[in-house]
């Protein structure tokens, strides 16, 4: 049953032109992303091609290709920034289309007139999300490593680990997105409501909890930063306690560390268990799905939206 | 005696505080059409939601099939086809992969066959690969009574099936709903106000008001019990005691 209620859900998705929309959109910064490593890297290196014949025939020695200095997975470093703010919207819609109909479309009266346990509608749909969200990923992992060897001729077995590694991690985080989705439906009376819930809950997410915590450095709630110095005032020392909680955060380190994209260095552990938030939210949002689905009143008329 | 298809022993059901059934009792056999009638806000349809076990009620119990409604809610599903007021499919679907899931969820063996089956038996076979978006609301409501019957259920419950037809819509739906009856033997309990469609359709009638049942009687029955009252609608009025 859990595969039918799946496969429905897929069915459903792949008409939805707000999700083909944002899949493309998301498709195109992926290769975005690699087009414009492969455009600076190539602008950086004509430049420095001409700097060294020009500081030859001064006689002077040429300073290093740049590009020896940085890491190879820098090229790809936009996309720590374009997952949470195209993936997850994407996310958000996945988890908000996957219960719309069945609540305030009104289908859900048909459905639960059957032989069906919530439990299960409730694994179907969330093994729908996730297998659509790890169906990008692929895609966007492919994108990535195509750019990767476009660019830098060559791309190694750790490269491509890491490269899983981030989007692994990528899809864990949307994973989360899409619940809030599908718990913002269900708490809501109105489809309209549910997707605003749902996006207000993607702006705490990924902006304004940051604020709080790494925000005191301006370019904070995009890129990731290095920990700001510790200080004895109590304003400070309470958004230290927030950072470890806030997950569009620790989504943005652990990548720059997946990725070694970051300028700090931490152990293997560290990162994971930056990921353990995210994990945490997972379970208590799947736990929290089970629940209001379980008790919700599927035999209320459906709203006119 | 045979097993009765519906039996409801003193059920009440409460929404927040108002008490909107009232120790309903309620007994219809296998094979009846039975007709609830009642003006708006009676309780007919909290009565089909907890018949349909969509909703739990308060008290009292409720057998579907010789099945409790909250105690073995899994067995009444599975005997049970059901037509909301107001029929919501899945619009970007087809008609058919409509029915094709909804009998999956009902563990038919071959869901495309029945889709076909449920499709050609209602004469809307030409809607079968056509988006339910499309469709205009008889049609939605064609797709709904094929959705309700593709798993041949026992027991059909109609929540105002007649709501926004056109007078072919409530003609051919009557048929339906007969020809369900004869060919497939199926029990039909229909909440309605179309006291008209009552009168050549139903074998049984109950009124509900304000959540009681006031009366339960076999057509024919009735009509001899009010010889004064010249049409179905006037026995109805004078039951619920408006000023005609």
């Amino acid at each position: 049953m859990i595969t039918t209620i799946a496969g429905h859900e897929l069915r459903l998705l792949v008409r939805q032109r707000t999700f083909l929309a944002m899949l493309g959109v998301l498709g195109v910064m992926t290769a975005l992303a690699g087009v414009l490593g492969w455009s600076s890297h190539r602008t950086i290196v004509q430049v420095y091609d001409q700097a060294v014949i020009l500081l030859a025939s001064q006689g002077k020695p040429a300073p290093p290709n740049p590009f020896t200095l940085k890491p190879s997975l820098s090229l790809l470093s936009n996309m720590v920034v374009y997952i949470p703010l195209i993936g997850a919207l994407l996310a958000l819609i996945v988890g908000h289309h996957a219960l719309a109909d069945d609540q305030t479309g009104g289908v859900g009266r048909l459905v639960f007139s059957r032989p069906l346990d919530r439990r299960i509608y409730v694994a179907g749909k969330v093994a729908a999300a996730t297998a659509v969200l790890g169906a990008v990923m692929v895609a966007s992992f492919a994108i990535s490593a195509a750019a990767l060897l476009i660019v830098n001729r060559r791309i190694g077995t750790g490269d491509l680990s890491r490269l899983a590694g981030f989007f692994i991690v990528s899809w864990l985080y949307l994973v989360v997105f899409a619940l809030i989705g599908m718990v913002a439906v269900i708490i809501n009376r109105r489809n309209s409501l549910g997707l605003l819930t749902a996006t207000g809950a993607w702006l705490v997410i990924t902006f304004i909890v940051p604020q709080f915590t790494s925000g005191l450095t301006p370019s904070a709630s995009l890129n990731p930063t290095t920990a700001p110095a510790s200080t004895s005032q109590a304003f400070f020392r309470a958004t230290a306690r927030v950072r470890p909680y806030s997950i569009a955060e620790q989504y943005k380190e652990a990548s720059a560390h997946i990725l070694a994209t970051s300028q700090s260095t931490e152990s293997v552990w560290h990162t994971a268990l930056r990921i353990s938030p995210i994990v945490g939210a997972v379970l208590v949002l799947t736990i929290a799905l089970v629940v209001l689905i379980d008790r919700h009143d599927y035999s209320r008329s459906a709203t006119n939206e | 005696m045979a097993e009765p298809a519906i039996e409801i022993r003193d059920l009440s059901h409460r929404y927040d505080r108002e008490l909107v059934l009232r120790n309903l009792d309620l007994r219809i056999e296998q094979g009846e059409i039975f007709g609830f009638l009642g003006h708006n806000g009676a309780g007919k349809t909290t009565a089909v939601n907890i018949l349909t076990t969509l909703l739990r009620p308060t008290s009292g119990t409720a057998r579907v099939c010789g099945f409790d409604v909250v105690e073995e809610r899994h067995a009444v599903t599975q005997h049970i086809g059901y037509l909301p007021s107001d029929v919501r499919l899945y619009g970007h679907l087809t008609a058919t992969e409509n029915l094709e899931f909804f009998a999956k969820l009902s563990g038919v063996d071959k869901p495309r066959h029945a889709a076909a089956e449920a499709l050609d038996y209602l004469d809307c076979g030409d809607l079968a690969n056509r988006r339910v978006s499309t469709f205009s609301t008889g049609m939605r409501q064609r797709i709904g009574i094929a959705q309700a019957i593709v798993h041949r259920p026992e027991v059909l419950f109609l929540d105002e099936p007649t709501s926004g037809l056109d007078p072919i819509g409530v003609r051919q739906l009557r048929t339906t709903i007969q020809r369900l009856n004869a060919d497939l033997g199926m029990t039909v309990f229909m909440n309605t106000h179309l006291l008209s469609e009552v009168a050549r359709v139903c074998t049984t009638i109950g009124v509900l008001n304000h959540g009681e049942l006031i009366y339960k009687d076999s057509i024919a029955e009735t009509v001899r019990r009010f010889p004064d009252e010249a049409s179905l609608e006037d026995i109805y009025v004078r039951m619920e005691g408006v000023p005609a």
